[in-house]
């Protein structure tokens, strides 16, 4: 038995309940303690003189009185009149047998508090040879996640459940982003991996690129701990939808006043690129007879529309500048006697003609200001990823408009990763509310992509971080093909349900007690969650907290589209 | 021949006489050690008293099989296995179990062997005479000198030493006084034996000497409880004679100002209130100590082959 063993034991495994291979009960010592999340290792002697070593997790533990039978001795002992005795005991979840003879601990073993080598044993850290760091345990020791089960070699992607705004699901999502920017895992790909993120609440991620000045020493050293420096993303571009009705189309932001570009389309684009499914992204629309119109505009588009300057369209000599416009020509077209089989295709009902119109001028108020014809240099609106970290501000703009953004950018992203062929550098993928977007019923555009995202994206180099409130209702290919699964606050009825399953059941219960800044981690390797820590984000998270901007920022000329 | 055990294979309740220390009716009393015999009646606790540290002994005994033993000689002798402990409860500011001694006996007439077990080993002591009643009475008597020698070890710094049941062989014990929870036979008669009656609780009785084959001084006391009748409630407590009046009364004052907080509720002990809590909880915890019944008899039973 290593020396270090001997030093460390906090009791012996007892007798009293059922000891299995995967779970036991340790009696604790006087003066000894374990806490939730301890790792411990104990060795058990086998008949043919092999040693098992046994690692595991505790996830439970309980104390009682011993000598007491009725709930009110409890007073009696207290006040010194009835003997008895304390007794703790902390139940171990196992995680490992090395070598593989699963056989349950003898009671009255000794049982040792993992530390160093043997607790990177306990939880496959050994084993791990591109460590990204996941975050921490209570007492401020590292934890990692393997990244092989993230980049694609092994597994890939990230799906977060968690209540909004007590889980912490995109400020974990962000940490991730970090780790695997600044640990150094990534080796030399890191300068060429990309990430885009969709801000889809309030303008907390308008500020990555600031150091967070309310950030304390001591967050700072739990950074060191990770093997992270602190400090902010190095390189962000930020893009924001543009404030409605301005001509200039200036971004629609109220706390972050330079650096954030504004982003459209171009009507061109949109006619070229046959942006027009994504307009017709919700839920409802999947079960309308119209999605047959849609692909004959669509097609009709493609072929008559001549792209001008500034990103308008010219179709039989008519120029159009504005969404609104667009929409008219197309019932126009789709409602005369005379165009209507071309546009509409043969043999379509009236009825469902005027339902797509109906649905197609729905539409216009929430994406006139992103589909457009009417700004100069409109290449300067398009969102391009030149920087490390792309954010994608959609928090101002309705459901509708949302869904076409991200379906839009995400297609465009998948289409590029397609025809790079290449899966490397990765581009990683951070979307909240993914319950929006690829809901558990129906289908649409976007839910398509995502599906397909979650199932060829591993081999791609495209890899999802999702987050959503309740994983339920999402749908399960997306859930089921993230190979690290994160868990935040729960209300209580979620996390009873099939989709935790990967909890034990201590884990859902402690889910729905965890505080802001507290995960559950799932990772293949581990048959046990780990619970985890991360540190308050060195990075801004809102305008009070953003230190003064190093440098030169780019694009911050005031003066910007008024010359 | 070597010893050959055979185990009755009859549960040890079956006839087991019963040896609790029989009252002995040849009694001399003397009523006027405290107070006259005329001026007997109920004296209230002063204040309730705190002693720094507090004892509790008691003891417990099982007969874990009975046997026949064989070593080629005729008859074939009746022997007793048992397992007995004693233990001590010290209070100070909790109560915990301080010492507990266990031990396991082979009683038999004659020279028996030590009998090895994977339960623990027998160790053997000899009986004058053969039959049942002789073992059973030697087990009581093994189980008193346990308890002697648990107390003897642990009474040092105790300000008051509460030995269950009656303070015969154990008088020399200092600070210690014996509480007998049970009266088969009243002793007092007239003024004293009412004001037994009229007791309420937390008063005692003067202090009178009492003596049958040995001598002491002992005093009745009322636990505080429901008052079912005449006699609920009432303990009596024995201190040894060699000790001064003044400290026998000192030491029958702080009796009674303190063993009434010890006293238990019938819905949790249904020798309520007698039996004090801290002795039903040294019983429970010796019982425990020596070992499961089943288990101890299957090893018996395998040893014996």
């Amino acid at each position: 038995m290593p020396e270090a063993l001997d030093t460390l034991g906090v009791g012996r495994v007892l007798g009293t309940d059922d000891a299995t291979p995967l779970s036991f009960w340790v009696a604790l010592g006087p003066d000894q303690y374990l806490q939730l999340d301890d790792v411990v290792a104990l060795e058990r002697l086998l008949p043919d003189g092999d040693t098992v070593r046994i690692y595991g997790l505790v996830t439970e533990v309980r104390a009682r009185h011993e000598g007491a039978r009725f709930d009110s001795d409890v007073f009696l002992i207290e006040d010194g009149i009835l003997p008895a005795e304390v007794s703790q005991a902390a139940q171990i979840l196992a995680t490992r047998f090395e070598p593989e003879v699963f056989v349950p601990p003898l009671p009255g073993q000794p049982v040792y508090k993992a530390e160093g080598d043997e607790r990177d044993m306990a939880l496959y850290f050994d084993g791990m040879e591109k460590r990204l760091p996941a975050g921490l345990t209570r007492d401020d020791e590292p934890l990692y996640a393997n990244l092989e089960f993230l980049d694609g070699s092994r597994g890939a992607h990230v799906n977060i459940s968690g209540i909004s705004g007590v889980a912490t699901k995109t400020t974990y999502a962000t940490f991730l982003l970090y780790s695997l920017f600044r640990s150094g895992v990534l080796g030399g790909e890191a300068i060429n991996t990309k990430a885009l993120i969709y801000n889809v609440k309030g303008e907390d991620l308008l500020f990555l690129d600031r150091d967070n000045r309310e950030l304390e020493d001591e967050d700072r050293d739990r950074y060191q701990r990770l093997g992270l420096p602190p400090g902010a993303f190095d390189s962000v571009d930020f893009y924001a939808s543009p404030r409605r009705d301005d001509p200039i189309a200036a971004p629609d932001v109220s706390t972050r006043q330079k650096g954030v570009t504004s982003y459209f389309w171009t009507l061109s684009e949109f006619c070229a690129e046959g942006l027009l499914p994504f307009v017709f992204a919700d839920a409802e629309d999947d079960r309308q007879q119209y999605t047959i119109i849609i692909h004959n505009v669509v097609a009709k588009l493609r072929d008559a529309a001549e792209g001008l300057p500034d990103g308008g369209i010219a179709i039989d000599g008519e120029t159009i500048t504005d969404f609104e416009s667009l929409a008219r020509m197309i019932a126009d077209r789709l409602q005369d006697d005379l165009t209507s089989a071309d546009w509409a295709g043969r043999a379509i009902g009236q009825g469902t003609v005027n339902a797509f119109v109906r649905r197609l001028f729905g539409a216009v108020p929430h994406l006139k200001h992103l589909i457009r014809g009417n700004v100069p240099n409109p290449d300067r609106h398009r969102i391009q990823r030149q920087a490390q970290v792309t954010v994608v501000d959609t928090h101002n703009l309705n459901d509708r408009a949302k869904r076409f953004v991200v379906g839009v950018t995400l297609r465009r992203a998948f289409d590029e990763k397609e025809r790079a062929g290449q899966q490397r550098p990765l581009l990683f993928v951070v979307l909240d509310e993914l319950n929006k977007y690829a809901p558990r019923e129906g289908s649409s555009p976007i839910k398509e992509i995502l599906v397909d995202m979650s199932e060829r994206g591993r081999s791609l180099g495209i890899i999802l971080i999702g987050a959503q409130q309740t994983a339920s209702e999402v749908e399960r290919r997306i859930v089921a093909n993230s190979s690290l699964r994160v868990v935040g606050r729960l209300d209580a009825a979620e996390a009873g349900r099939d989709e935790y399953g990967f909890l034990p059941a201590v884990h859902r219960q402690r889910s729905t007690i965890l505080k802001p800044g507290t995960m559950i981690l799932s990772q293949p390797e581990l048959p046990i969650p780990l619970v985890t820590q991360f540190p308050f984000p060195a990075w801004a998270t809102r305008a009070s907290e953003a230190a003064p901007a190093k440098g030169n920022d780019d694009g911050d000329d005031p003066f910007r589209g008024l010359s | 021949m070597a010893q050959r055990v055979a185990i009755e294979s009859w549960d040890p309740d079956y006839g087991v006489p019963s040896t609790e220390h029989t009252e002995e009716t040849d009694v001399e009393i003397d009523v006027g050690v405290e107070v006259p015999e005329d001026r007997w009646g109920p004296i209230p606790a002063r204040t309730e008293q705190r002693p720094e540290a507090l004892l509790f002994i008691d003891g417990v005994r099982r007969i874990d099989a009975n046997a026949w033993l064989d070593d080629g000689r005729i008859p074939v002798r009746q022997g007793m296995f048992a397992s007995f402990a004693a233990g001590a409860v010290r209070v100070v500011e909790q109560a915990h179990v301080d010492r507990v001694e266990v031990r396991r006996t082979l009683f038999a007439p004659g020279n028996p062997e030590a009998f090895v077990t994977r339960g623990g080993t027998y160790e053997p002591f000899g009986v004058a005479t053969p039959g049942a009643d002789a073992l059973s009475s030697a087990l009581q008597e093994r189980l008193g000198d346990l308890e002697v020698e648990v107390a003897s070890r642990v009474a040092d710094n105790a300000d008051l030493v509460v030995v269950d049941g009656p303070l015969y062989r154990r008088a020399h014990l200092p600070r210690t006084i014996g509480y007998v929870k049970t009266h088969r036979v009243q002793h007092l008669k007239g003024r004293p034996a009412e004001t037994i009656a009229v007791l309420a609780a937390g008063e005692r009785t003067p202090v009178f000497r009492f003596r049958t084959s040995w001598t002491r001084h002992a005093w009745y006391l009322r636990l505080p409880g429901p008052k079912a009748h005449a006699w609920s409630g009432v303990v009596r407590m024995e201190a040894t004679a060699d000790l001064a009046l003044d400290e026998t009364l000192a030491m029958a004052n702080l009796t009674a100002g303190v063993l009434p907080r010890y006293a238990s509720e019938p819905h949790k002990d249904p020798r309520a209130p007698q039996n004090l809590y801290p002795i039903a909880g040294l019983e429970r915890e010796l019982r425990r100590r020596l070992g499961d019944a089943v288990y101890v008899d299957r090893a018996l039973r395998a040893a014996a082959g």
